[in-house]
């Protein structure tokens, strides 16, 4: 207990002086919300690989249990000399949303969200659009859906950092896709940390996809000049009957960053998501992506792809509750993992007992290109119907020799041969990506991280 | 062109070839015959390069430079051009993306300005049609889901596009129908221009009557054990190899 609370005192602190500073907005709903996970997170402590802790085997958070992080302090001047060029989607119109060291970021965003055009759409009488705006907006518009949904898919008590990212809740973006809505242009939530000091910052997203409602939602997580920080973000997505949402991150905090991500969806009858994650930086990533198969006729693919170098640690963990009949999962993973990298895959799928035609399919697929490099890969199936379809793989293993052979036997030098065979293993993923101008950023991403490790 | 003298080479530490010599021409075809296990397929990796083919003793020189000092691109860059007998499959990585690289990268060592997509891509559609395939297949992934004929077809695409002096054809026929084969031998011929060289690897004489060797050689366990021409061919489809294993002592 002693330790204990060494571990949580400095956030104890932090959070009385973020509840008396910080709070700006604060409905009495919203103080409650945070004091109890903040409870929750005191109760937790942070998580340690001691024995029956399945989910924390491989990954040891003792260095951020052991650092102090500042929470941000606003500095518009940071924002105004961030030239976000180099985060450019290759496409004529977005819905942007830009966090500088958590802080939502008037200048660089795209996106004025008015009381007016939030209670429309909550009301049903949608303009020509989404909403995307600041949660901070949503939370003083008293939108409906944001009270009936913020916490309650991802609970704090079972998980510190979900924990502490509600604890600190006082902003993020909020997106909605009203209902029979198509949006053309991708939706763009960029997070940037400036690195400067050590902070923690706790991105807070919530998505909610109306009926037959159809959106792509790209979150990106950069890094303007390195530096040890922590980026603890949460997501909630819900999905009504019939929609179809693709979200894609793309992860590149610094090298010496910790970043923890943790995504929690609940799906509707009929309905669709498509995800792909990508982790190319920080030193120390734990990355939970989870849905809940809620009702017949749902179906979500979950597309990773994970990059370490030096000593990163990246830790995927991805779990898919077939709570009904007829739903359908499909999962690929890949790792690539140089140096003295250490990569982790968990795939948690569990099968109901009233759950019949679920179709379930996970594979893991890892290249080691170091001999350091090591990486820990389980599926996790717990299957309590019978008339289900459910497949799982995980390959560890170098680059082809053969493959790299016929390369070389053409004229194509080591290097390139190389890259060509690491590009060739990470296209499935980045090729499920399905809006043009999102897999073109990430490919682009993928690709300078790729070459500039070699 | 190539030299090749007293080439010995072991694979994991077994000797395959064992005191090789031969000796091709500008614009001649040789075949290089001989049954399973006699080092013919060995031969035609230890030429093009593959690594755990290690060479023991002898010498191959190509224009007269040492080749075995050179790694399998240099070799490729030089002109020397391997057909696979059982062509690779490399998942992800798309045909036209794969031949440009090593279009381009033939063209830099020769001093000469890379392509850029657009015009690769005219190229490459160019040299389909030629070849006889379907330019659609050009944006696949490298041999993946190809049938047998394909990926031979494929191969010929590769020397179209890349356009070697020297080409090692390992069981060029394997896995190919008459007409297949037919289409094949044609493209390769239709490449032949003057200043070509070919060896054929093969264990039949099927494909000798498509692609007119001027020299045959017989590989039996690991040494040529007998030069002739194409009548050499013949007596082997009708007698076998046994006369002459027999004759090199096996």
């Amino acid at each position: 207990m002693t330790q204990h609370a060494t571990v949580t005192g400095s956030w104890s602190e932090q959070f009385r002086r973020f509840e008396h500073n910080g709070a700006e907005i604060s409905p009495a709903w919203l103080r409650d919300v945070r004091r109890s996970a903040f409870g929750d997170f005191e109760r937790l402590g942070f998580p340690t690989a001691r024995r029956g802790n399945e989910p924390w085997k491989y990954t040891n958070v003792r260095p951020i249990a052991d650092a102090t992080f500042a929470l941000a302090e606003y500095d518009p001047d940071v924002s105004a000399g961030i030239d976000l060029h180099a985060y450019e989607l290759p496409c004529p119109r977005v819905h942007q949303l830009v966090f500088v060291d958590g802080h939502y970021e008037p200048g660089l965003s795209t996106e004025p969200v008015t009381e007016a055009g939030l209670h429309n759409d909550v009301l049903g009488r949608h303009g020509d659009g989404p909403v995307v705006g600041r949660l901070a907006d949503a939370i003083e518009y008293r939108v409906p859906l944001v009270r009936e949904h913020l916490g309650r898919l991802a609970p704090a008590p079972g998980n510190a950092f979900t924990a502490l990212n509600t604890a600190f809740l006082r902003d993020g973006a909020f997106v909605q896709i009203p209902d029979g809505t198509f949006v053309p242009e991708p939706i763009y939530l960029l997070f940037i940390s400036t690195g400067a000091q050590a902070v923690v910052t706790h991105p807070r997203v919530l998505i909610a996809a109306g009926a037959d409602s159809s959106a792509t939602v790209l979150q990106s997580f950069h890094s303007l000049d390195g530096g040890t920080y922590l980026t603890n973000a949460l997501t909630e997505v819900v999905t009504a009957p019939g929609a179809n949402l693709r979200l894609c991150t793309l992860q590149r905090e610094s090298n010496d960053a910790f970043h923890i991500a943790t995504t929690r969806m609940e799906q509707a009858r009929d309905s669709r998501i498509a995800s792909v994650v990508v982790d190319l930086g920080g030193r120390l990533v734990r990355r939970e992506t989870a849905t809940l198969l809620g009702a017949s006729g749902a179906s979500v693919s979950l597309n990773g792809l994970y990059y370490g170098a030096g000593k990163c640690h990246v830790d995927n963990q991805t779990f898919v509750d077939h709570a009904a009949p007829g739903a359908s999962s499909n999962e690929v993973y890949k790792g690539i993992l140089d140096d003295a990298s250490h990569g982790v895959f968990s795939g948690g799928v569990l099968v109901r007992p009233d759950s019949q035609q679920t179709v379930a399919h996970q594979v893991n697929k890892n290249l080691l290109l170091s001999s350091d490099a090591e990486v820990d890969t389980q599926p996790k199936l717990e299957i309590y119907a019978d008339d289900v379809t459910c497949t799982h793989g995980a390959a560890v293993g170098q680059l082809d020799a053969d493959a790299l052979f016929y390369l070389k036997s053409r004229g194509i030098g080591e290097d390139v041969a190389r890259n060509l065979l690491v590009h060739g293993f990470v296209s499935e993923v980045l090729d499920a990506i399905e809006d043009g101008a999102v897999r073109q950023h990430v490919e682009q991403a993928v690709a300078g991280c790729l070459s500039g490790s070699r | 062109m190539l030299e090749v003298q007293g080439l010995h080479a072991e694979v994991n530490g077994v000797e395959i070839l064992k005191g090789v010599d031969l000796s091709v021409g500008v614009d001649e075809t040789h075949a290089i015959m001989g049954p399973n296990g006699s080092g013919k397929s060995t031969l035609a990796y230890v030429l093009a390069g593959r690594p755990g083919y290690e060479v023991t003793a002898g010498s191959v020189t190509f224009d007269g430079e040492d080749l075995l000092a050179l790694p399998a691109e240099e070799r490729a860059r030089r002109g020397l051009f391997l057909s696979f007998q059982h062509p690779i499959e490399i998942p992800g990585v798309r045909m036209d993306h794969f031949l440009r690289a090593g279009y381009n990268e033939l063209r830099k060592s020769a001093g000469e300005e890379q392509l850029d997509p657009l015009k690769f891509d005219r190229l490459i559609r160019n040299k389909a049609k030629a070849v006889e395939m379907e330019p659609a297949m050009t944006k696949r992934a490298v041999n993946e889901g190809f049938s047998g004929g394909e990926k031979k077809r494929n191969e010929v695409l590769q020397m179209a596009v890349l356009e070697p002096r020297l080409r090692i054809l390992d069981e060029i026929d394997s896995g190919l129908d008459v007409d297949a084969l037919r289409e094949v031998a044609r493209g390769i011929t239709d490449l032949s221009v003057p200043g070509t060289s070919t060896i054929l690897v093969t264990h039949y004489d099927r494909v000798l009557s498509y692609l007119e060797p001027d020299q045959v050689h017989v590989l039996i366990n690991g040494r040529i054990a007998r030069s002739g021409g194409r009548a050499l061919a013949k007596e082997i489809e009708e007698r076998g190899y046994d006369w002459l294993e027999a004759g090199a002592g096996v």
